[in-house]
């Protein structure tokens, strides 16, 4: 089950009686509860990116009294749009993502299913699936930058045990080489993650389906296109929702094993964002790439909002 | 309910038949292998010393094992400071996550509160928001406020960007209760706190659990906030000092590795020995990776 489906039709008795001065006190009680937790995740989440569309209408300077403001409309827009280093990063940034996420979700639902026809040592497949997610993305960067180093990297060993390549690699040392270093130090790392969603999914599945698709004489890769596929639907959704938009957030990873390298070719929004604010002290145009990073990602969560419903428990 | 090796809910399984070599099971428990192998390399290499991480081809096992990449990480360079950093971080962001998010979890889920299905909607996209959206106008912000590198500058941003998983995570774990015991502690006079804690608490503990070390996981992994926010090395967490070790030339692996493999054992033991919450929190859908 995913957690899109889990909400419903657990109504509690308490919430159903309508129009009482307990229901009045109780939903009171419900906003009071939950002020709190809301308030800050508002002044830290939303005011902050209202605050940066402000910033992004600026040029701002250091002062003496902290920074100084001067409004400058859409100038800041004008030069990010019109850098081809921008545009550049957005390229990497999108190519990424349809990659990476694409990739993911199929080897992700590969090793679900894998997980899923095991009677014995699951529970320890899963421990073990546990780890790679639990890492921290920057030791995992050290660790993949160490793997594919271009002259002791094990990875050229591997290769060339099994006949692959004649002479060691620099991977980090051409573009397609580090994107696919990026992208094996990523789908290692988010694969776990993306099965176990949908081994949740899988699990809720009724096995007679199955049985019975077998009885009629459905072949395996049937079974998986008009069967397993649609009943995965929200958990898919629900996985390509968060990998979409965490790897539109590429950061950690470029920034630790390719350094947005070589030249710029590895370079993700949010590195030309963090670069702009922290090596150039443009925090204005830093703000114009970082608000138009949110409003790319806004459009597909609204887009995503759409297909996603909650139960409210109690309507 | 899941069964104590975290596998199955929903089918029973037939009374065991003595074992047999199932190929299913084989190519399952080989692919766990196949993504644990990075780890055991990092493991390996940590031992290993400097003069044998540079050759090649490379020895497969550090023969003989030495401590000296953990000293040079611990003794040389500090890095405990860094993990103690992390660790306040961490600890206490977790503590104000289920301290604020349980009411609201317990508000939203178990009250007729207007609207909780569109906020539970929205706090789910702020869960992975990029981070790089807030991280401008959070630096001007802290900045005014003087609260650049000091731990408040990461705790206040962790709490805010933990809450949302935390009450998704909980109140999920809180919608199955009865409301029946509820009902009766509020006819005996228990204020609404009380009912929480003596109540619910309890039976929520699970899902109270996963909430936390989820969030203390995300918070001990975090990077780029505690690259922008806190450039003193006194307030600077594990991720960064791992991130910036070495110079422009060279990369002491060894020393990386060591500091890495402490930095990794806490979440490695919390998420094993929680394992079967996680693997349930996880595959419920409701947890960022």
């Amino acid at each position: 089950m995913s957690l899109l489906t889990t909400t419903t039709g657990t109504a509690t008795p308490v919430a159903r009686r309508s129009g009482t001065a307990r229901t009045d006190r109780t939903r009171r009680r419900g906003v009071l509860l939950a002020a709190p937790a809301i308030a800050v995740i508002a002044l830290v989440t939303l005011v902050p990116i209202a605050f940066s569309v402000y910033l992004s209408l600026s040029a701002v300077r250091p002062g003496v009294e902290g920074f100084e403001f001067t409004f400058v409309g859409l100038a800041n827009y004008a030069e990010a749009l019109q850098n081809p280093a921008v545009w550049e990063a957005f390229a990497f940034t999108g190519t990424y993502t349809v990659v990476s996420v694409t990739l993911q979700i199929a080897l992700g639902l590969a090793v679900a299913l894998a997980i899923d026809r095991m009677t014995r040592w699951a529970g320890i497949t899963l421990a073990m699936l546990l780890i790679p997610w639990a890492m921290i993305t920057v030791v995992s960067a050290q660790l993949w930058s160490y793997i594919f180093n271009g002259v002791y990297g094990i990875a050229n060993y591997l290769l060339m045990l099994v006949g692959v390549i004649e002479a060691p690699v620099t991977f980090l040392g051409n573009p397609t080489g580090a994107f696919v270093a990026l992208l094996v130090a990523d789908t290692w790392k988010t694969v776990p993650f993306v099965a176990l969603i949908l081994f949740g999914g899988l699990r809720a599945i009724d096995k007679e389906l199955y049985a019975a698709a077998k009885i009629d004489g459905a072949v395996p890769a049937r079974i998986l296109g008009q069967i397993t596929i649609p009943l995965l639907r929200q958990s898919i959704i629900t996985a390509v929702v968060f990998r979409v938009l965490q790897a539109f957030g590429l950061f950690d990873l470029p920034f630790v094993l390719t350094n947005g390298g070589p030249g710029t070719s590895t370079q993700s929004i949010a590195m030309l964002a963090y670069n702009a604010l922290f090596q150039d002290l443009n925090v204005g145009y830093g703000a114009a790439i970082a608000c138009l990073t949110t409003a790319i990602v806004a459009v597909f969560a609204i887009l995503f909002l759409r297909t996603f419903k909650v139960d409210e428990s109690h309507d | 309910m899941t069964k104590a090796d975290g596998t199955t809910r929903t089918h029973a399984r037939p009374p065991k038949i003595k074992p047999r070599l199932r190929s299913a099971d084989v190519v399952g428990a080989l692919i766990g292998v196949a993504f644990l192998l990075p780890v055991v390399w990092l493991t390996v290499c940590a031992f290993k010393p400097v003069s044998e991480l540079a050759a090649f081809p490379p020895s497969l096992l550090p023969i003989p094992p030495t401590l000296e990449n953990f000293g040079a990480a611990f003794v040389d360079g500090d890095f405990g400071a860094f993990l103690w950093n992390s660790l306040i971080v961490a600890v206490l962001s977790t503590v104000v996550v289920v301290c604020l998010g349980l009411p609201a979890a317990y508000g939203l889920s178990r009250t007729r509160m207007k609207g909780s299905a569109r906020i539970l909607t929205s706090l789910l996209i702020v869960s992975v928001f990029p981070v790089i959206a807030v991280i401008p106008p959070l630096y001007v912000i802290l900045r005014g406020m003087g609260w650049l590198n000091s731990y408040q500058a990461l705790i206040v941003p962790y709490v805010a960007f933990g809450l949302p998983l935390a009450i998704w995570v909980m109140r999920n774990s809180l919608l199955p209760i009865s409301p029946q015991m509820e009902e009766a502690a509020e006819m005996d006079g228990a204020s609404t706190l009380r009912t929480i804690i003596q109540i619910i608490v309890p039976q929520a503990l699970p899902g109270i659990f996963v909430a936390a070390v989820l969030t203390f996981v995300s918070c001990w992994q975090e990077f780029l906030m505690a690259l922008s926010f806190n450039a003193s090395a006194q307030y600077q967490t594990a991720p960064v000092g791992i991130a910036l070790f070495g110079g422009a030339f060279q990369l002491p692996f060894g020393t990386i590795f060591a500091a890495s493999l402490v930095a990794l054992v806490p979440i490695f033991v919390l998420v094993l020995l929680l394992r079967r919450w996680v693997v349930d929190g996880l595959s419920t859908g409701a947890v960022k990776g």
